[in-house]
């Protein structure tokens, strides 16, 4: 065998086969297309013995030794079709730092998602070179058009920029001695977020195990977004034991309402349901309670918990937005999946009477009647700023005025 | 025989994981449209008489039981087909570091490690191939590691056995199969300060499905196209050949069996 044809050679010095010597020609034998050749420089008289026998092992084949000089032999293999391919597109960039940093998106870059992903990578990071023959996966998002909207970079690294601390973030010594009225409803409203809070938790959990990992900043975004919303269950039920009276009252139209968000299986209805309209709708209940919080404490938990929510509701969106841009039939998804909904709420047409009752008092500031007529009329306004937003939110969306008429009416009187 | 419908093979169970390979072997056939059942004897001696007594179609033999059948049945069996891994095995000699030994003379008046008795790799033919070398073997203190007698050595265990025997200095020099000995070494589990490899010995084959003469035209082609439709990069064909240890089944061929029938041949005559 002439040595012009090796395409590539190590020297393995003295080292025998069971002594490091696989350690120089398994990673050279994967640099190498099948049929490559590889010579193998090698001073160990048992080299002659093993590495044949090793190449019959692992379906390489072996083509020869020669003594090139006195002690020092030249064993030719030529790469079996057995092994691990090469990568068959490499559009990788290199990745390097902007002023010291490095972003998600950067990444991004450097090794672009692909259109659709193979179940059968498994958890094989994105870019690697996958031995053939694994296991499939159970993942069912494969395809970036119903996923991975190009923002998702941008949104994972705000996300992981912005997060804070539920036990300092909080001046907690400030927490007001309220009155009866005042305090039982903060703790209703507080009971009532940290249940809504709790389906925003294990809504997303549902869908990304189904997420194909190619497509992991998807997964890493909504992990943050668990965070979150854990933060948010913290904080909310924090406060209301602050009260020293307890929780308020979880309702039935509560209840139902999250029970048919937990049951969507579709990742794309399930965002649009819980970030477009449910986290969007809580954006305007959010700025109602901030403004009308009767402390610091309450204002500023509060005011964190919006500025997550409005990340939630950025991703629900782009991700609906090019999920509709790069297919048409989704619009009539989406609005079928309101209405199935819908369906299940049919007869309920108002707030949950102790989460209403709880706004009234909060923005009257306590329960003299005059105070309360003015509370109500706070009340009805955050109900009409809510459609008004939602309609606003679904035509930038890209749904038509009459559909985000239709579709923000449709959407459960429980905010989420 | 087995029932009209389907095949019927015999294999050998050395481990538990006979049950799942076999399990998932026969699912693949049906998949291909190939009825097969399997059943499982405990010894190579009994598979091949109840082969040869027509009760099985098929067995999965190693090469002694593969010789014996195609001695006992005059060289009438059907061989269907062998692993890659079956092809051209050797059998190693390896000693300790610290012996001194240099050569296969070299072994004389040293403690040599073999495996079982009925071990191909790791007693018959090294011992049969040293002979040929011109090595007198009764001046070798012979240290044999009988375990698991009628499985023909598919255990691996007095392979394991003798390489132990050499770490731990129970003996200066010891046989094991090529696959054990460059496995072990790919594995890290060999201590290269301690044990390197003296000599290969020549090439021989290893097992094969030996079919019944009487096995009807249409089932051997059955079988073996059905064997032969295993990939290695399908997820489950992958799971059960790396269980049976190859990538790719191969055809037959009977001169990789020439060496072990000699070596029979003289046992006898002793």
């Amino acid at each position: 065998m002439s040595a012009q044809l090796a395409a590539i050679a190590v020297d393995g010095g003295d080292l025998p086969l069971g002594g490091g010597l696989l350690a120089l020609v398994r990673p050279a034998l994967n640099a190498l297309e099948t049929g490559g050749v590889l010579a193998v420089l090698s001073r160990s008289r048992c080299v002659r013995e093993d590495l044949p026998s090793w190449c019959r092992a692992d379906r390489h084949e072996y083509l020869g030794v020669e003594a090139i000089s006195q002690g020092l032999d030249r064993h030719l293999i030529a790469r079996g079709e057995f092994s691990v391919p090469p990568q068959p597109t490499n559009n990788e960039g290199r990745l390097t730092p902007r002023d010291g940093r490095l972003t998600a998106s950067d990444m991004l870059e450097a090794a672009p998602l692909p259109t659709s992903a193979d179940p059968f990578t498994g958890f094989a990071p994105r870019g690697s070179r996958v031995e053939p023959g694994g296991p499939g996966y159970p993942f069912t998002l494969n395809e970036r058009n119903h996923l991975a909207p190009p923002e998702i970079g941008k949104l994972y690294d705000q996300a992981v920029s912005t997060q804070w601390d539920a036990t300092r973030d909080i001046p907690w010594a400030k927490v007001k001695s309220l009155s009866d009225a005042l305090e039982n409803a903060l703790v209703q409203i507080m009971t009532f977020l940290a249940e809504n809070e709790l389906s925003a938790l294990y809504v997303p959990s549902r869908f990304m195990a189904r997420i194909h990992p190619a497509f992991v900043e998807v997964t890493m975004f909504l992990a943050t977004q668990l965070a979150d919303e854990a933060r948010h269950i913290d904080v909310f039920l924090k406060r209301a034991r602050m009260s020293g009276r307890g929780l308020g009252i979880s309702s039935v139209t509560t209840s139902r309402s999250l029970l048919s968000l937990l049951q969507t299986d579709d990742f794309t209805e399930a965002e649009f349901l819980l970030s477009v309209l449910g986290e969007g709708t809580f954006l305007d209940l959010l700025t109602f309670i901030e403004r009308h919080a009767p402390d610091e404490p309450t204002a500023e938990l509060t005011r964190r918990a919006k500025g997550d929510e409005s990340r939630h509701v950025h991703f629900g969106l782009a991700h609906v937005r090019y999920g509709l841009a790069n297919d048409p039939t989704l619009y009539r998804r989406l609005e079928n999946a309101v209405r199935k909904r819908a369906a299940t709420l049919h007869g309920v047409s108002g707030v949950p009477a102790p989460l209403q009752d709880a706004l009234t008092i909060l923005a009257a500031g306590g329960a003299h009647p005059g105070d309360v007529a003015r509370g109500h009329e706070r009340f009805r306004e955050l109900l009409e700023t809510m459609h008004l937003s939602r309609t606003r939110r679904l035509e930038h969306a890209g749904f038509t005025t009459e559909q985000a008429e239709t579709i923000s009416q449709l959407h459960t009187p429980n905010f989420m | 025989m087995g029932d009209d419908k389907g095949i019927l093979l015999g294999a050998v169970a050395y481990d538990p994981k006979v049950v799942t390979i076999w399990e998932g072997i026969r699912e693949h056939f049906l998949e291909q449209g190939t009825s097969l059942d399997f059943a499982l004897f405990s010894n190579y001696g009994r598979q091949v008489e109840e082969l040869l007594k027509g009760h099985i179609d098929i067995a999965w033999n190693t090469p002694l039981a593969h010789v014996h059948v195609r001695q006992r049945t005059r060289g009438e069996s059907i061989s269907l087909g062998m692993r890659d891994s079956d092809r051209d095995f050797h059998a190693k000699v390896i000693v300790r570091r610290d012996s001194g030994i240099k050569s296969l003379r070299d072994l004389k008046g040293k403690t040599l490690a073999v495996g079982s008795s009925d071990s191909t790799q790791a007693r018959i033919l090294p011992l049969y191939f040293l002979a040929k070398e011109g090595l007198d073997l009764d001046g070798i203190e012979i240290l044999s590691f009988e375990t698991d007698p009628g499985k023909h050595g598919d255990t691996g265990t007095s392979e394991i056995d003798v390489l132990r025997a050499l770490q731990e200095g129970r003996a200066q020099a010891g046989t094991v199969g090529d696959l054990i000995w460059v496995n072990e070494q790919a594995a890290g589990h060999v201590d290269a300060n301690k044990v390197e490899v003296l000599w290969t010995t020549p090439g021989f084959d290893h097992c094969m499905f030996d079919a019944h003469p009487s096995l009807p035209r249409e089932k051997v082609e059955m079988f073996r196209r059905s064997l032969f439709a295993m990939r290695w990069d399908n997820p489950r064909h992958r799971r059960l050949l790396e269980m049976e240890g190859l990538r790719e089944w191969m055809p037959p061929r009977e001169t990789g069996y020439r060496s072990l029938e000699e070596a029979l041949k003289e046992q006898e005559q002793e």
